[in-house]
């Protein structure tokens, strides 16, 4: 390790993959056999061609560095067992890879003969990017943000809590009862409710929709205006000390509020950093379970806490699968079980579930300006595969893939519009008015 | 980063099409930057939109929430929506020449 020709960074980021050398991290750097099988897996390889992009490619950008520094055989013949320095060509080009040729959807993983964690790998080639200093700018300070501020896109508080007033008076009126409400702050309550920031700052309907639905279920609920992010863009930049504090944040508010239940908005990338790769960053289980709302929705519909009329949507619908919350994080059906209650034309996409097609905005994606380019191309296959439904509306439970899904709109001139399952549901819920309840 | 040209002057555009230097926008800038993401013809209504977010970032360096501008445009939410169908980050907020937004956007 003692390599003279390394610079103290390079040193850093290679004593970065040594720390997370284990057994599972070990495994998967040692078990590519370069069958070339996850080419046809990748959006990216098949829109471009480009064998840079194949996900066996990316393996390779710490593999073989891995086989370099940590192997006895990598260090003594480099060129026989596929070594490579870890030197300034080598990072240029890890930097563009995993970073600009990477949503780390995992659909190469499910098409690996071997079950390689390539998106793992590649999350960990960005930890060792991160100890470079080489996070792309737009991705780390949204980092910083969430970070600095306590949510990503720094919402000062005070205009958090005047947004989140100003629905619950929408709320009200919609509903007609001035008992309607957005708790606040509460404490005790069943249900911690968290959101993407994109909500309140830009795209507040969806928090709407779940207040309506809150309010119809007769939840017992509330939203933390001091930590309410559901997003952790240091899963993407690899960062993870930000990663934990981000995790630590959230679980020291539902003590803090004596809260059951974290339910996370929906958002992918945030329900599979807290759900499911939170416990490792902290060291040890949550005290409390972690559930999308997803899952809550279709708890009500199954439960009959809440009744809908698939009759209020009426044009056809399609479903995307965001890829951190079905292919890595194991919600496939609770979205199709809610969408056959809530609208009444429900079309799949070809193919879908845990084999469908990324958006093209995952892994940080929408953040990285300068790789704009290819994130809308790689995004055509998503464009291809809407247009193909004949829908009119395309359901999307994550706030990013929304956002890479209006864009492809725009660019693809699809001519639908993308909708958050809980607006959806919202629309379908039936009410009963006050009067008649107590009739 | 794309360079274009308006009235003889070069603009630099980051990779989402925002303007690097947000001190270069005038009203000119906005009506070019409004007839690549789908907005088109600025409308009256556009530029209460784009005016107040303008204004409201030269005097706090950040975006507005999208309540203040509903409230200041005297627009509904949906209204906004349907004026800037790429949404009032990569819509209104690039038009206004604001520079992009962090998070998912």
């Amino acid at each position: 390790m003692a390599d003279k020709t390394l610079t103290l960074k390079q040193s850093r980021a290679l004593e970065a993959l040594n720390l997370r050398l284990g057994g599972r991290l070990r495994t998967h750097l040692n078990s590519c056999v370069h069958c070339g099988l996850c080419g046809e897996s990748c959006h990216y390889y098949l829109r471009y061609g480009d064998p840079r992009f194949l996900p066996g490619n990316k393996v390779d950008q710490i593999a073989r560095l891995y086989r370099r520094y940590f192997t006895p055989q990598g260090r003594l013949l480099p060129g026989w067992f596929g070594a490579g320095d870890l030197n300034d060509a080598a990072i240029e080009e890890m930097v563009d890879v995993v970073f600009g040729g990477c949503t780390m959807c995992g659909r190469c993983s499910i098409h690996c003969s071997i079950g390689v964690d390539i998106p793992f790998l590649v999350r960990t080639a960005r930890t060792m990017l991160h100890e470079l200093g080489l996070v792309p700018e737009g991705l780390q300070s949204t980092v910083n943000a969430a970070i600095e501020s306590g949510n990503n896109m720094a919402i000062p508080r005070d205009e958090m809590v005047d947004t989140l007033q100003w629905l619950e008076q929408d709320l009200r009126m919609e509903v007609d009862d001035d008992s309607a409400g957005i708790p606040l702050d509460a404490t005790g309550k069943h249900i911690l409710y968290t959101l993407n920031p994109r909500e309140p700052k830009f795209f507040p309907l969806s928090i709407s929709a779940m207040a309506k639905i809150f309010y119809a279920a007769k939840e017992s609920w509330t939203i933390s205006t001091n930590c309410y992010d559901t997003t952790n863009y240091a899963y993407f930049s690899g960062s993870d000390a930000s990663a934990r504090e981000l995790t630590q944040r959230l679980t020291g508010e539902m003590q803090k509020l004596k809260a059951g239940v974290l339910a996370l908005a929906e958002c992918g990338h945030g329900f599979r950093a807290i759900r499911w790769e939170g416990p490792d960053w902290l060291g040890e289980a949550y005290p409390f379970p972690v559930v999308s709302v997803i899952e809550l929705m279709a708890g009500y519909i199954r439960s009959g806490r809440i009744r809908l009329d698939p009759g209020r949507n009426e044009k056809r619908v399609t479903l995307h699968d965001p890829c951190n919350l079905v292919r890595a994080g194991g919600v496939i059906e609770e979205q199709r079980f809610v969408l056959e209650h809530a609208v009444r034309n429900f079309v799949e996409m070809t193919p879908n579930r845990e084999n469908n097609f990324c958006c093209g905005g995952g892994g940080g994606q929408l953040s990285m300006g300068e790789y704009r380019d290819r994130r809308v191309e790689a995004g055509r296959i998503k464009a291809d595969q809407i247009r193909e439904t004949g829908a009119k509306i395309v359901a999307a439970p994550c706030h990013n893939c929304i956002d890479q899904l209006m864009e492809l709109n725009q660019v693809y001139e699809l001519g639908v519009e993308i909708r958050t399952l809980a607006e959806l549901v919202a629309d379908a819920l039936v009410l009963k008015s006050p009067a008649v309840e107590g009739s | 980063m794309a360079k274009v040209e308006i009235g003889g002057r070069q603009f630099d555009l980051d990779g989402d099409g925002f303007l690097q230097q947000p001190e270069t926008w005038d009203e000119d800038v906005a009506r070019l930057l409004a007839t690549t993401d789908g907005t088109g013809d600025l409308t009256d209504k556009h530029w209460a939109v784009i005016r107040y977010i303008r204004e409201y970032w030269k005097a706090n360096d950040m975006a507005p929430m999208v309540r203040k501008v509903c409230q200041n445009s005297g627009l509904r939410l949906r209204e906004v929506y349907e004026l800037v169908p790429m949404g009032p980050a990569k819509g209104a907020c690039r038009i206004a020449g604001l520079p992009k937004p962090d998070g998912c956007v």
